[in-house]
């Protein structure tokens, strides 16, 4: 069992910190090229689309799924908290819209997306590079990060949003299902919005793009640097994951950390 | 025109079929791990070094995403501080929600990609490799042997990463309450001391406990079950480390209603 040869070799904690900043700065590089192909690069007819395809509406149903369980969570967990604090669950609805507009429909929504999208993207990458294709479209001229990341970045930067807002209107709707059943609440008094402001809109819209690009160019970065044939695909799919769904929980301190000096409440 | 009328159910269908065919083959394998729960029977070298493997080496990933989990409930806490003049609410507000909920789902998903996504591409390589045939050529039982030390080795390590990581968790929201929103330790210790249950604690580690196994039969599953050579391993792990996340999620709302 050759397999498990990587995973055993030990890094000292000095190492595994180098190891993580040189794997961001991988990231980073790949984000720039991505960019200045984006601005300049030849566009291949029907690749976002077909991208978006594999992004979006393959992740619909999934999405929709965690969604409305995570959801109902949220309202269950912020009930129980609130009978705890107060006698009547009047504003049980606006704190729970509040904190899922704020955080936790992109936040926590981000990470099943992580797991799907960039699972995905990584497996993909990394087959084409294990099978030398990715050598091949070099040969060619053609440089991997125009015609393989930068269709997927758009996607994952247009879909990663969308996907995270209906997933978020769907947990809205299971909220309120449980919040109705569990509770007694009526969807009408479910509904308050006074806790929503424009600030915490456009926090949820700035932390589903920068995660959206996030995913992407992790997994991105993870697939081309497979090696070592289909064991690596894996691999790179486990790191994949690992490392999205790591920069999403750093990402959203940051991002959290700036919002809360922004747009106070 | 029928076909167009039928795609939409036929799809469905499809999908329904699918996730039966993956929740059989889960079921199968529980059976047959239940069958093989024998003191006598464990593979001690076996589970000592999946321990190791799948725990002490997740124990640094675990502690930075508990430590940034901490901090931003407290951050989340904030506005509804403001609002309210509720400082001594804070720490309770933050603990609770960290220990019963999102500490032990953070956790769990990040482990379903380091080690379940790991654990399949292992147990899928093995198999399109053949190497799971010539254990059984050599009368070793593939699932005695390979299958349940990870299962409690899963298990044991998914209780025991949920209690270290809360105790981080802990850490970074006391910090961060401290820098951010002027809670001084003493009041967010005390809040959060005064009005948890032990019970808020235990439901975090029962959930990390299920989540855990669930991670670990889908892992299994998918890694025995690949089909088609090399291309199957990737395909496996895509669809094991989604399989779980959908199975976590869904345990979580389950043991969320049941552990009250």
């Amino acid at each position: 069992m050759t397999f498990t040869s990587r995973a055993e070799s030990e890094p000292t904690p000095i190492q595994a910190l180098v190891r993580v900043l040189g794997d961001a700065r991988d990231v980073g590089r790949l984000g720039l090229r991505t960019l200045h192909y984006l601005m300049r690069g030849k566009r291949e007819k029907g690749a976002i689309a077909a991208q978006m395809l594999a992004v979006g509406n393959r992740s619909l149903f999934f999405m929709c799924v965690t969604m409305g369980f995570i959801g109902a969570i949220i309202a269950y967990q912020s009930g129980l908290q609130a009978r705890k604090l107060v006698p009547d669950f009047s504003m049980i609805g606006a704190t729970f819209l509040k904190l899922l507009v704020r955080d936790l429909a992109v936040s926590v929504g981000a990470l099943p997306l992580a797991t799907r999208v960039g699972a995905g993207i990584a497996a993909e990458l990394g087959s084409m590079v294990v099978t030398d294709q990715v050598d091949a479209m070099r040969m060619s001229a053609a440089d991997p990060v125009d015609y393989l990341v930068v269709p997927r970045f758009v996607a994952c930067l247009i879909m990663g949003p969308a996907l995270l807002a209906i997933g978020g209107l769907v947990a809205f709707g299971s909220g309120t299902l449980v919040a109705n059943l569990a509770f007694d609440v009526s969807p009408h008094t479910f509904t308050n919005l006074t806790f929503v402001h424009l600030g915490d809109l456009a926090l949820a819209a700035l932390k589903a793009v920068t995660y959206g690009a996030a995913i992407a160019l992790v997994s991105a970065q993870r697939g081309l640097a497979t090696f070592g044939g289909s064991e690596g695909v894996g691999w790179a799919t486990t790191e994949a994951v690992v490392g999205s769904c790591f920069a999403i929980i750093v990402l959203n301190l940051i991002l959290s950390v700036i919002g809360f000096f922004l747009f106070p409440a | 025109m029928s076909g167009f009328v039928l795609a939409l159910p036929a799809r469905i269908g499809a999908v329904l079929i699918a996730i039966a065919e993956q929740v059989g083959g889960v079921s199968l394998l529980t059976g047959r791990i239940v069958a093989r729960l024998r003191p006598r029977l464990l593979d001690r070298d076996e589970l000592f070094r999946n321990l190791y493997r799948m725990g002490v080496r997740s124990v640094p990933i675990v502690s930075a995403t508990a430590a940034f989990t901490g901090g931003i409930m407290v951050i989340q806490a904030a506005p509804f501080v403001d609002q309210f003049q509720a400082k001594a609410f804070v720490g309770w507000a933050a603990t609770f929600t960290t220990f019963r909920e999102l500490g032990p789902l953070l956790i769990g998903l990040i482990f379903n990609g380091r080690v379940g996504a790991n654990n399949t591409a292992e147990l899928a390589t093995m198999t399109v490799t053949s190497q799971v045939d010539a254990l059984r050529a050599l009368a070793i039982d593939p699932i005695g042997y390979l299958v349940v030390p990870r299962v409690i080795a899963m298990v044991i390590t998914m209780l025991s990463l949920c209690v270290i990581g809360n105790t981080i968790a802990l850490g970074g929201a006391i910090l961060t309450a401290d820098v951010l929103l002027d809670v001084s330790p003493r009041l967010f210790w005390d809040s959060a001391a005064e009005r948890l249950d032990t019970w808020d604690f235990g439901v975090g580690i029962v959930k990390s406990g299920l989540f855990g196994l669930i991670i670990a039969l889908s892992s299994c599953h998918y890694g025995l079950a690949t089909k088609g050579g090399a291309p199957g391993v990737g395909r496996a792990v895509n669809a094991s480390v989604v399989g779980s996340a959908a199975g976590i999620f869904i345990a979580d709302y389950f043991s969320t209603f049941l552990l009250g």
